[in-house]
């Protein structure tokens, strides 16, 4: 019961509530607007009050009082007139209308006020809309995509304009027709307004509003006006042409990155060379003067290596350096200026031993001639047994690394010997490295070795360069054998072993041959020789040509020795005579009758046209 | 004539002219056209011109001064209701609309102008000096209140030429109503000051859109015929 009771006064309440809320809830009359469109007259409106209770309202009534000149009278008049507004209005004509006096209304029910408010006439001004919109066509653009138009109305007619009794202001709107926002101009006070820039194939709308100038609030819009403009150009290009910016921007950035790019590239090799220098070209081509600056002499003699017969047991820089120090140890050596000196004075063989050291770059440039000359005072020498002679002037042949007078070398009697003894011309790029002239030594021992055919050594037939293959413990150099091979080769034979020399030295790829094999070999073979002389002469690794060869060649045209067994090879090495960068070389020319002196004055490789001038 | 007549051209030439009467207060005041109207370099059109647009700026600035001043210190407190005194200017039988402005002939129309200018002069000096002085200054409103105080002063000047140049006859009318707020302004109870200041500047902004609308209709009225 109790669970009843309470469930039922729960009940009453919320309906005692929804009832008192209905009712507080039904809306009271407020007032919505009041408005004068011409400061004559104005009215007001409020809502509709909604019943829902039992409790009926009264008939809502609109109280109006105006405060006085002097005093604000309290004295609240009824609404004059709640027809001519419509419904729920209270439409106050001109005579009750006073411009700069204030107005309070009340609204009431059944006696009670339900909505005041208080105001001045101006306040609520809101005018008419303007009538009677129309446009003329001002001007088209050339062209004939826009147009100008100027859009003309009236005021409101309630509005007593003419008097000045009310100033007004317009404002204009427009827009394409498919379109939801429109565009505003400013206020203007004419009734007239110019509008710019309309496209002639759209279709416009435009529609106006008045406002009271200083006060009061805009009125409705007008009706819309439509606008279409007529096309005047039968032919109306797309004016709206938009500039191609994000082409321009992309084939822009494209082409400033392709520049960056071939700048970069083109300073990467600047910035290379900057960084690493650039060595200077070799002067033999095909030798890698790093190799020989390393000394590495192995790989040199694999690069130099032509022949078969070559055997590079050449001993590693190791024994170049034991080969000094030996040098050192013999006391009567110490008056050497160098240590080819050193090894030429003390033994033969030393010197001989030379032969196999590589010169690398004794510092000579590419003229041999002073080495010949040592040479053929080392053969002289030798002949004479006055080696030690030999030494100065081979101490001065050395030094002169310039082209010695040639003429000298001419006379000197190498005719009788193949001078292989030439001048380590073969120099490479590396002018700096004033080695001692192994080579002179090499000569001597060539000659000697030449000369001395059964000397066990490998003096026989030295070629400029010798490969060492012992020292003894005299201190004497013992030579490849293979050198004797090739000191066979060395000497130029008879035409027909010259003419087996040229062939075979033309068959093989070696870059060795005597350039008086090669000039012997013209008669035999002019075109041959011709081409075999230019191809392994002025190939670029035909650098080295036996000096032994040509001198023997030239000087000895009748000479009855005979390069046993000529199968071997022209020896590897033979001093250059000239070095004519880049073409080619111009073996130790002594021997040669060279018919153009210039080839011997001047230091360097013979070049292919002067090896063809000189071969007929 | 002058058809295009520049308003600074005249408004500069008027206040030349102004100076010179006061300035020069023995010599006999000059008038504005000595030869007639038809050699008068200001024409009546550019003087109701000119007059029309410091009407227009006065009451610009009255409303604003007075928005300002309500929204700061009276707003929604109902002062409107409580504005017990009514306007210094009320006594003046100024017409209330559009019917009795037409009623009123164009003599008496235009020195009830001027009167209404000249009874403002001392209202207006009276509350730029207190708004001066007040403990934190409105700049905003003490800046509107000494502009309105002199546009209304060129304004009354320019009054008074065309007065003497359509009325040339007109004796110069020196009743206007008294102002005597100023007691009110310089009460201590804020509550009384602030409703003083209320009724000052909405009286004051009344009387400014008064002025301007019925230089609109004058203007109209004389210049254009009724055909604006």
């Amino acid at each position: 019961m109790d669970l009843w009771q309470l469930l039922l006064t729960l009940a009453l309440a919320g309906s005692s509530d929804a009832f008192s809320g209905s009712e507080d809830s039904s809306k009271e009359p407020k007032f919505t607007k009041c408005r004068s469109p011409e400061r004559e007259t104005f009215s007001c409106h409020w809502t509709d009050a909604v019943h829902h209770g039992s409790k009926s309202l009264g008939p809502i009534q609109l109280f109006y009082t105006r405060r006085n000149i002097q005093e604000w009278t309290q004295e609240w008049k009824e609404c004059p007139d709640y027809v001519s507004a419509g419904e729920n209005s209270c439409y106050f004509n001109s005579s009750f209308t006073s411009i700069w006096i204030p107005y309070c209304i009340k609204l009431t029910s059944n006696g009670g006020t339900v909505d005041e408010k208080c105001f001045s006439v101006d306040e609520i001004v809101q005018p008419d809309p303007p009538i009677a919109l129309n446009w003329t066509l001002l001007n088209v653009s050339l062209t004939g995509i826009h147009a100008d138009i100027q859009v003309r109305w009236e005021a409101p007619p309630n509005a007593d304009i003419q008097k000045g009794w009310m100033v007004l202001e317009y404002e204009l709107q427009y827009k394409e027709v498919n379109e939801t926002k429109w565009k505003m101009m400013d206020p203007v006070l004419s009734t007239s307004v110019p509008v710019y820039s309309l496209k002639v194939d759209k279709e416009y709308e435009v529609r106006v509003r008045s406002k009271q100038r200083n006060s009061g609030n805009y009125g409705e819009f007008s009706e819309v006006l439509y606008v279409t403009l007529p096309q005047m150009n039968q032919f109306t290009c797309e004016e709206d042409f938009y500039f191609p910016w994000l082409l321009i921007i992309i084939f822009g950035i494209f082409g400033l990155t392709v520049m960056l790019f071939v700048f970069l590239f083109s300073k990467q090799q600047r910035i290379k060379m900057l960084i690493l220098p650039p060595v200077p070209v070799p002067k033999i081509k095909g030798i890698d003067p790093d190799l020989l600056k390393e000394g590495k002499l192995e790989e040199v003699n694999t690069i130099l290596a032509i022949h078969d017969s070559y055997k590079p047991e050449f001993h590693s820089d190791d024994s170049w350096v034991e080969f000094i120090e030996l040098d050192i140890d013999e006391p009567d050596e110490k008056n050497e200026g160098s240590d080819t000196d050193r090894l030429l004075s003390s033994d033969h063989q030393k010197s001989h031993s030379n032969l196999g050291v590589k010169d690398g770059d004794s510092g000579r440039t590419s003229c041999y001639e002073p080495d010949i000359l040592e040479t053929d005072f080392n053969a002289n020498d030798i002949h004479e047994g006055t080696s030690e002679v030999a030494q100065p002037q081979r101490l001065k042949g050395e030094t002169d690394l310039l082209c010695l007078d040639q003429k000298n070398q001419n006379k000197s009697p190498y005719h009788d010997a193949c001078p292989a003894t030439q001048q380590p011309s073969v120099i490479q790029a590396e002018k700096n490295k004033p080695q001692p002239l192994p080579t002179d030594g090499a000569e001597s021992t060539h000659q000697a070795a030449h000369i001395q055919l059964s000397n066990p050594s490998s003096l026989a037939n030295i070629d400029f360069y010798a490969q060492v293959s012992d020292i003894t413990p005299a201190g004497s150099v013992v030579l490849s054998p293979g050198q004797k091979n090739k000191a066979g080769m060395s000497q130029c034979d008879m035409h027909l072993e010259m003419v087996s020399l040229c062939q075979e030295n033309f068959i093989m790829d070696n870059a060795y041959f005597c350039e008086a094999d090669a000039k012997k070999c013209i008669p035999v073979a002019p075109h041959i020789k011709v081409e075999s002389h230019t191809e392994p002469s002025f190939n670029q690794e035909d650098i080295y040509i036996t000096t032994e060869s040509l001198t023997t060649t030239a000087g000895r045209p009748g000479t009855t020795e005979h390069i046993p067994g000529s199968e071997m090879p022209v020896p590897d090495y033979t001093s250059i005579h000239i070095v004519q960068s880049p073409q080619g070389l111009i073996l130790n020319a002594t021997a040669l009758p060279l018919p153009d002196k210039e080839f011997l004055s001047s230091c360097g490789y013979v070049s292919t046209d002067q090896l063809n001038k000189i071969m007929p | 004539m002058n058809i295009k007549g520049s308003p600074w051209k005249a408004g500069s030439l008027l206040l030349l002219l102004v100076s010179n009467l006061l300035l020069c207060q023995n010599v006999a005041p000059l008038p504005v056209c000595p030869g007639g109207a038809a050699r008068c370099q200001v024409t009546l059109r550019d003087l109701f011109d000119r007059a029309v647009v410091l009407s227009h700026y006065i009451h610009n600035l009255s409303s604003e001064m007075f928005s300002e001043f309500d929204k700061r210190y009276t707003h929604g407190r109902g002062f409107i209701t409580r504005t017990i005194n009514s306007c210094h200017t009320s006594s003046l039988p100024t017409p209330e609309d559009k019917e009795q402005a037409q009623q009123i002939n164009q003599k008496d129309f235009l020195s009830l102008i001027v009167s209404i200018l000249r009874s403002w002069n001392e209202p207006l000096y009276h509350l730029v000096t207190e708004v001066r002085g007040m403990q934190e200054t409105p700049e905003a409103i003490l800046s509107k209140a000494v502009e309105i105080e002199e546009q209304t002063k060129r304004l009354l000047e320019g009054m008074e030429l065309i007065v003497s140049q359509v009325h040339p006859e007109t004796k110069e009318n020196e009743i206007y109503p008294v102002w005597s707020g100023l007691p009110s302004l310089q009460m201590a109870d804020e509550e009384s000051r602030l409703s003083a200041y209320y009724n000052l500047l909405h009286c004051l902004r009344r009387d400014s859109h008064k002025i301007d609308n019925y230089l609109k209709l004058l203007k109209c009225r004389i210049i254009h015929n009724n055909n604006c």
